[in-house]
């Protein structure tokens, strides 16, 4: 029996398939000790039926550990001479124009960087390998620090892993994680190497530990029960890998909503889209093509430069609890600053300042009486007293519909970042909206960037669990091997180099009984470039690099030599289809589902409209707006003409007229 | 009442347009380019211009060519009758330019039915050769002539074609011509890419709404401005610092600065009358450099998010006296005018405004951005190449926080170059990259210590350095100590000798190159 489970901040989400039936339930959320809730959902799930538990697994304590950077104490070892090149970074600094701005604190402080004598160049010679003297100090030096993880990453490791592995090899002896650079990332750039590597050390023991107790639960429940982890590339890994590379599932929480997205709309019949999360202080983007959803090796996670893949997803400090404010010149700005959950908005009854949430309340996109199902009041007279001040002549409604052209604006500027901007024309595209806030502004953002649908998908406060469910099983293999590309014998050294790396994968997927799919790609450039384009490695990957290169950056010059920079292998192991349950599709108009008139403020008018509550309507129904379609997470703002319907799933389809 | 009062929402959104087609431009020439200095370093910007060639938006980009880079719009408009589908290019410093190896590009774009572009769009990057007495263009030189190739603003693109005779002449006269032709085909991408979204931004706006915002985000700008200089009690603030020498002779090269402002109009009036004459070597800057340094300092008194707009100057006046070290006159040599110079001109500034805004300005970074720029033929290839890089050094101490160590301040920064990227591409292996500890000033509040870094020569090569603060430390502030001075020196075999700050010198394979940069000043007696 599969069963996915995400935690969250207040509930962890639970989806399973009960004899091909998909169900959906949710526990509280047990902060302090996350894998007690995963247990509790596991056990509600499996009930008295005897199954033996699949479980995968969304978890954010990789997450938390980098943003409050609670990690391990982590050793850092490197070639002597470049200790500091991990607190350095590129040299730098954040703010261009603020001199009071510091960098975040490295996470490897002096007292625990380590230097190694030792070697290799360009080419992968070894110029200097460790004496086995010098190997017994630096043991000896690492165990004196107190360190609880150590990161060996030596300049070239990439190249030839002979001193990376008698480093690690004599490390061993301290009973210690040690994460190394040639097996975490055999990728040059010594520095975001380095610290991908660095992170993964700072979040092993905490993640190991907790995926092992976690494993140790399940299984003393339910014998023979597995379990896997979501990754931040959006595929899932036996839990026994992810505890040893917990840098691959930094970001697994958000990756579970892409994936879901993704399937759900696929099912739906729109295969690109454009995810749309928006929550209280962020919203997150990505793209998702004929291809499959965009992955990068460029991410940056608590000013950590992150290197492993994942989902290519854009953030933007925009989000419902984003502080408006006027500056000195007159303008108005929203966030970053955010009310956060403590004090919150002013109409949750204890902020004092303006947020985005505040500016819907009072243009009627937010049903007062049913915020979170009722469990919330909103409080409007209040909201409308403190927007009243304040306002600089602009009028409570034109103060309010400000704030959110401002919010709007912000992540149509991010939504632009991830499809024009990269050659992708959005008029193809279906936004699909979620996360408490993004159906909120999902029309409007669509109108401005001429995207022609909004696709609220079924299930939306399960759409994360129901993406992990639904994942496949990933695994990233990589080799940087920086050659050229003109001759047949250059050809021929890449299939080496592939070759090895399938063996890995194919002897990681036999080790958890699973038959894995190699697919392989190359990270291209001009020579001389100092980024590539990844594409299907094999005939045609010279010819699709130029269009790449063409589509993304406006030019391709195919008399100039191209070079390949990293060779890259993605196995995966499919997971069996699921079908998601549909529904009679009948003719109706929603009026079943009607709760109440309402008045909606849209361009600068009030207009009459229709609240529907979501749960009430069917497959089926089709109207237009202005109308509201409320749910216990988030509501839907339809605007004048948008044309509902709902489709066979139960997904909120909206046709956006320009 | 401006635009900001009566559309404080439309303008905000415009703004965040503007700036993102400057990002985008910059983000282009960062990905298809090939220097190291443009696609590791990033020492590019990218900028949109109203019909006047004011700036309007600006990236996140290079501080020093803040204030330049509309001088070289002004340039190309002035000297050429751009039409549609044309790109001029140009790295004259006495015509727009900073330095020689800044190649700036400047795209108009023009509107169905009217005969002067409606806006611009610019591109400017530092190339890691232009010809001249030193690989890398960064030596030291007695007159311009000898530092490069000087373009005056020619079109190097017209009707969307590129001009072959220009780009021949160019490519003919510098050393590594292959990486020179990505470069600016790189920079002419940027340019149409910015142009295609500037269209975009036409066709949304329309022209006559598209010139109101324009002129309401400078309106805008320069409101910002003079409510900051407004805080400010009126008055006169002197300082002076002092450059090391002009690596020819041992004479200090003064530069002096009265700063008054005037709360009441909210203006300010920056004067650098009594500063040195220009020398006869590469440190002198021409007047957009060190406008560009006001520029700077200006700006970083406002927030963050504040737009990088020509009206943010309109209150500063800037007067720099002809011929001096701060305003130079062909035929002076400039190449470090704009990495040198510049530093030093923020800091005498940073020092006057200290005695204003107590409290609210940090002490001397480490003052220069040591060019290390290593030519010669790669023994592997048999081509000739150039490389050049900065060394970060240490950050001022601040009221309340130390100095960052090892790390790009004020008028740049550019990235390092990979340790692993440079070893691939040049005959050069880096033996020591680290911190340089207790270089920094003491104080309450300590500077940030300066960086070491080794690199070996795989080679014979001729190495240039360009540094400066060898002579006179990084200041403290509040009784904060001075930080360290620079170091340079050659290590051949056993024997270690003392490099000057500005020097080019012949060297062997296995000579090792080591430049120790200076600490940041400290803040506050320590405690």
């Amino acid at each position: 029996m599969r069963v996915a489970i995400d935690s969250g901040g207040t509930f962890t989400d639970c989806v399973y398939l009960n004899g091909g039936e998909l169900k959906v339930l949710k526990v509280f959320s047990t902060p302090e000790r996350p894998g007690d809730a995963v247990l509790a959902a596991v056990m509600a799930a499996v009930g008295e039926s005897g199954s033996v538990p699949e479980v995968r697994h969304g978890t954010t304590v990789g997450t938390n550990a980098m943003l409050e950077r609670k990690g391990a104490r982590v050793a850092y070892v490197t070639t002597a001479g470049f200790e500091d090149v991990i607190a350095i970074g590129r040299q730098a600094r954040p703010s261009l124009y603020d001199w009071m701005r510091s960098p975040l604190p490295c996470v490897v402080t002096k007292e625990l960087r380590f230097g190694v004598n030792e070697r290799i160049t360009a080419e992968g010679v070894v110029l200097r390998a460790p004496t086995d003297a010098e190997l017994r100090e630096l043991v000896a030096a690492v165990r004196a620090s107190g360190a609880e993880a150590v990161a060996v990453s030596l300049l070239f490791g990439f190249a030839n892993p002979v001193n990376e592995s008698k480093v690690a090899e004599a490390l061993s002896e301290l009973g210690v994680h040690v994460s190394v650079s040639h097996e975490i990332l055999p990728e040059f750039r010594e520095y975001e190497r380095g610290a991908t590597v660095v992170v993964n050390a700072y979040l092993a023991p905490k993640m190991s530990g907790y995926l092992t107790a976690l494993e140790a639960g399940l299984a003393a429940k339910f014998p023979g029960a597995s379990l896997g982890v979501m990754q931040s590339s959006g595929g899932i890994v036996p839990a026994r890998l992810a505890a040893r590379e917990p840098v691959r599932t930094v970001l697994s929480g958000p990756a579970g909503g892409v994936m879901g997205a993704w399937r759900v709309a696929r099912a739906a019949g729109f295969e690109k889209i454009i995810g749309f999360d928006m929550g209280g202080t962020s919203t997150d983007v990505c793209l998702i093509d004929e291809t499959g959803p965009q992955s990068t090796n460029e991410a940056v996670v608590s000013e950590l430069p992150v290197s492993a893949p994942m989902l290519d997803i854009h953030t933007v400090g925009a989000g419902g609890g984003s502080l408006a404010r006027f500056d000195a010149g007159g303008v108005l700005h929203v966030g970053p600053e955010s009310a956060g959950a403590v004090p919150g908005p002013i109409c949750y009854g204890k902020g004092e300042h303006v947020t985005v949430t505040d500016a819907n309340l009072v243009l009627g996109r937010l049903d007062a009486d049913r915020f979170l199902g009722g469990e919330v009041r909103l409080d409007v007279d209040r909201t409308r007293e403190k927007m009243a001040k304040g306002n600089r002549g602009l009028g409570i409604e034109g103060y309010a519909e400000g704030i959110l052209r401002l919010a709007e604006a912000a992540m149509e500027k991010a939504i632009r970042m991830i499809s024009v901007e990269r050659g992708h024309d959005p008029r193809e595209f279906t936004l699909v909206a979620f996360g408490g806030a993004g159906p909120l502004h999902a029309c409007a953002l669509a109108r401005a960037l001429r995207i022609p649908r909004v696709l609220v998908p079924v299930m939306p406060g399960a759409l994360s669990a129901l993406g992990i469910l639904m994942a496949d099983v990933v695994r990233d293999y990589s080799r940087t091997v920086m050659s050229s590309v003109s001759g047949d014998s250059d050809l021929q050294l890449l299939e080496l180099h592939f070759d090895s790396l399938e063996a890995k994968g194919a002897e990681e997927f036999r080790e958890e009984g699973l038959t894995g799919e190699s697919e392989r790609t190359v990270d291209l450039r001009y020579v001389g470039q100092g980024y590539e384009l990844n594409v299907a490695a094999g005939e045609g990957m010279m010819e699709a690099f130029h269009a790449l290169h063409r589509k993304r950056f406006g030019y391709a010059d195919t008399s100039r030599a191209v070079e390949v920079v990293t060779v890259r292998v993605r196995m995966s192991a499919r997971t069996e289809a699921l079908d998601l349950p549909v529904h009679l599709v009948r003719e109706g108009d929603g009026s079943q589902a009607v709760v109440e008139d309402s008045l909606i403020h849209f361009d600068g008018g009030w207009l009459e409209s229709k609240a529907y509550d979501r749960d009430a309507l069917r497959a089926g129904d089709r109207f237009v707006g202005p109308a509201l379609i409320t749910e216990y997470s988030a509501t839907t703002v339809v605007p004048p003409r948008c044309e509902v319907s709902i489709d066979t799933f139960g997904n909120v389809v909206i046709e956006v007229q320009q | 009442m401006t635009l900001s009062r009566t559309d404080p929402v439309g303008l905000a959104v415009f703004k965040s347009a503007t700036h993102s087609v400057a990002e985008e431009m910059g983000a282009v020439l960062r990905r298809t380019s090939f220097s190291p200095n443009i696609k590791e370093r990033r020492d590019y910007s990218c900028a949109v211009f109203d019909g006047d060639g004011a700036v309007v938006a600006m990236g996140d980009h290079m501080p020093v060519h803040l204030g330049s880079m509309p001088m070289s719009v002004r340039a190309a408009i002035d000297a050429v009758k751009m039409e549609r589908g044309d790109v001029v290019v140009l790295n004259d410093p006495y015509a727009g330019g900073t330095h020689l190896p800044d190649l700036t590009m400047v795209l108009p774009v023009f509107v169905e039915g009217e005969a002067t572009p409606v806006m611009y769009v610019a591109a400017r990057a530092h190339h890691a050769d232009v010809g001249g007495m030193y690989p890398g263009s960064m030596g030291l030189c007695r007159e311009i002539y000898q530092e490069g190739l000087r373009i005056p603003p020619v079109r190097i693109v017209r009707g969307g074609e590129v001009v072959r005779d220009v780009m021949a002449l160019i490519l003919h006269n510098v050393r590594t011509p292959m990486e020179r032709e990505g470069d600016l085909m790189s920079q002419i991408g940027a340019c149409r890419v910015g142009a295609e979204r500037v269209g975009e931004l036409i066709a949304k706006y329309g022209v006559a709404r598209l010139r109101e915002l324009m002129r309401g985000l400078l309106d805008y700008s320069e409101e910002l401005m003079r409510a900051e200089i407004a805080k400010v009690p009126s008055g006169k603030y002197e300082a002076e610092d002092f450059l090391d020498n002009d690596g020819f002779s041992d004479e200090p090269i003064r530069i002096a600065v009265a700063v008054t402002f005037d709360s009441g109009a909210g203006s300010v009036a920056v004067d650098f009358a009594g500063s040195s004459e220009q020398v006869r070597s590469s440190i002198n800057a021409v007047y957009a450099i060190t406008y560009s340094a006001v520029y700077y300092v200006f700006r970083c008194l406002l927030a963050e998010d504040a737009p990088a707009t020509a009206g943010l100057m309109r209150p500063v006046t800037v007067i720099a006296p002809d011929g001096s070290i701060v305003n130079a006159r062909l035929p002076g040599p400039v190449a470090g005018g704009n990495v040198e110079t510049s530093q030093r001109i923020v800091d005498v500034l940073l020092r006057a405004l200290a005695l204003a805004m107590p409290g609210r300005i940090p002490a001397a970074s480490s003052g220069t951005m040591n060019n290390l720029t290593i030519g010669g033929v790669d023994p592997r290839t048999g081509r000739s190449f150039a490389y050049y890089e900065t060394i970060a050094g240490g950050m001022g101490a601040r009221a309340g926080a130390d100095g960052v160590s090892g790390i790009h301040t004020h008028m740049t920064n550019s990235l390092n170059t990979p340790v692993e990227a440079l070893e691939y591409a040049y005959p050069l292996r880096v033996r020591r990259y680290g911190y340089r500890n207790g270089s920094g000033g003491d104080g309450e509040f300590r500077g940030g210590d300066g960086i070491v870094r080794e690199i070996e020569m795989l080679g014979e090569a001729q190495v240039t350095l360009l540094a400066d603060r060898r002579v006179f430390a990084p200041y403290g502030l509040e009784g904060g100590g001075a930080g360290a001075l620079g170091r340079s020196s050659l290590v051949s075999g056993e024997e270690v000798s003392e490099l000057p700050g500005k020097c080019s010198v012949a060297v062997k394979a296995g000579d090792v190159v080591r430049v120790e940069s200076p600490g940041g000043g400290g803040w506050g007696l320590v405690r």
